[in-house]
């Protein structure tokens, strides 16, 4: 402990610490607004009221929980830390469950399934897109939500991640057709449940997550030991 | 006993992490290296990574959104 004293009598911070702004009343504030704001949306129509709620959440959820994606695929490497790999498994293996029930609940009624048309086809296009954007995310800081979050937080360098990957997410879609046609379409579509039944879709996902968590945790173990 | 303190102010993670990791690698057993930062993911990893490590380690908040993570190297 002693140790500690010393530290925590270094001398940067002391001159240039300031007395902090009470956060509360800006904290009050800003959840009034969000209420006006959600009445106001939810008069016009009840799903943008939805929207508005839920994309609050999220993003505090993100903020608050220190939760990234990009994170948890980089930290491995840098840190040797899992924590956030194991937690985006376990986010995969509770969605895996929802999605199954909502999809299972409209198939058993002979309804068609809700979200359907992301189930695309499969092939080295998914590998060699989904390496690009790990490589830029990383380079980024930050995914999609990550970035938004930040931004958000006021870290004003990744405005420019922002204005960028607004400027690729719309020439990605500009060209989207022609990679759809000349490349994507050539894979083959694989919805899990036609192949493997839907009890066996779960329990494969789950044990390929499951899996996953367990060589995550032992890659932790190793690095610490070294 | 060194004290030394390394600015990553306005850079994005993991830019401070990989900084703080070789700056602290060329700092003797003992010395203090206090990294600023204002990315609130490093106020995560930067943490997490010099606690596994086994260095001592302890993090204020200076203002708002700004931190500093004081680490001292004891292997």
């Amino acid at each position: 402990m002693a140790e500690e004293k010393t530290v925590s009598r270094r001398s940067s911070s002391a001159s240039r610490k300031k007395p902090k702004k009470n956060q509360i009343p800006f904290g009050v504030t800003l959840v009034a607004i969000i209420l006006v704001i959600g009445i106001a949306l939810g008069t016009k129509s009840p799903t943008l009221a939805l929207f508005w709620v839920t994309g609050i959440c999220f993003g505090a959820i993100l903020q608050k929980g220190r939760f990234c994606f990009t994170a948890s695929m980089r930290d491995p490497y840098l840190t040797g830390g899992t924590s956030l790999t194991r937690a985006v498994l376990i986010a995969f293996a509770i969605t895996t469950l929802g999605f199954a029930a909502i999809k299972y609940g409209y198939a058993a009624q002979g309804l068609p399934m809700p979200g359907m048309s992301y189930v695309v086809p499969v092939s080295f296009a998914t590998v060699i897109g989904a390496f690009i954007f790990g490589i830029g995310m990383v380079i980024a800081g930050g995914c999609a939500s990550g970035t938004l979050m930040r931004v958000g937080e006021g870290f004003h360098m990744q405005l420019i991640s922002l204005f960028f990957f607004t400027v690729g997410s719309l020439w990605g879609a500009h060209d989207f057709g022609w990679w759809k046609y000349h490349v994507i379409s050539k894979g083959k579509a694989i919805f899990l449940p036609d192949v493997f039944g839907w009890a066996g879709a779960i329990a494969v996902q789950l044990a390929i997550i499951g899996l996953l968590y367990i060589a995550a945790e032992k890659y932790e173990e190793k690095r610490k030991a070294e | 006993m060194k004290e030394v303190v390394l600015d990553c102010f306005g850079e994005a993670c993991p830019v401070p992490l990989v900084k703080a990791q070789n700056k602290l690698a060329e700092l003797e057993v003992g010395d203090v290296l206090i990294v600023q930062i204002d990315h609130s993911c490093a106020m995560k990893n930067l943490p997490e990574w010099a606690t596994k490590d086994g260095h001592n380690v302890e993090v204020e908040e200076v203002d708002d959104g700004e931190w500093e993570v004081i680490i001292e190297k004891t292997k």
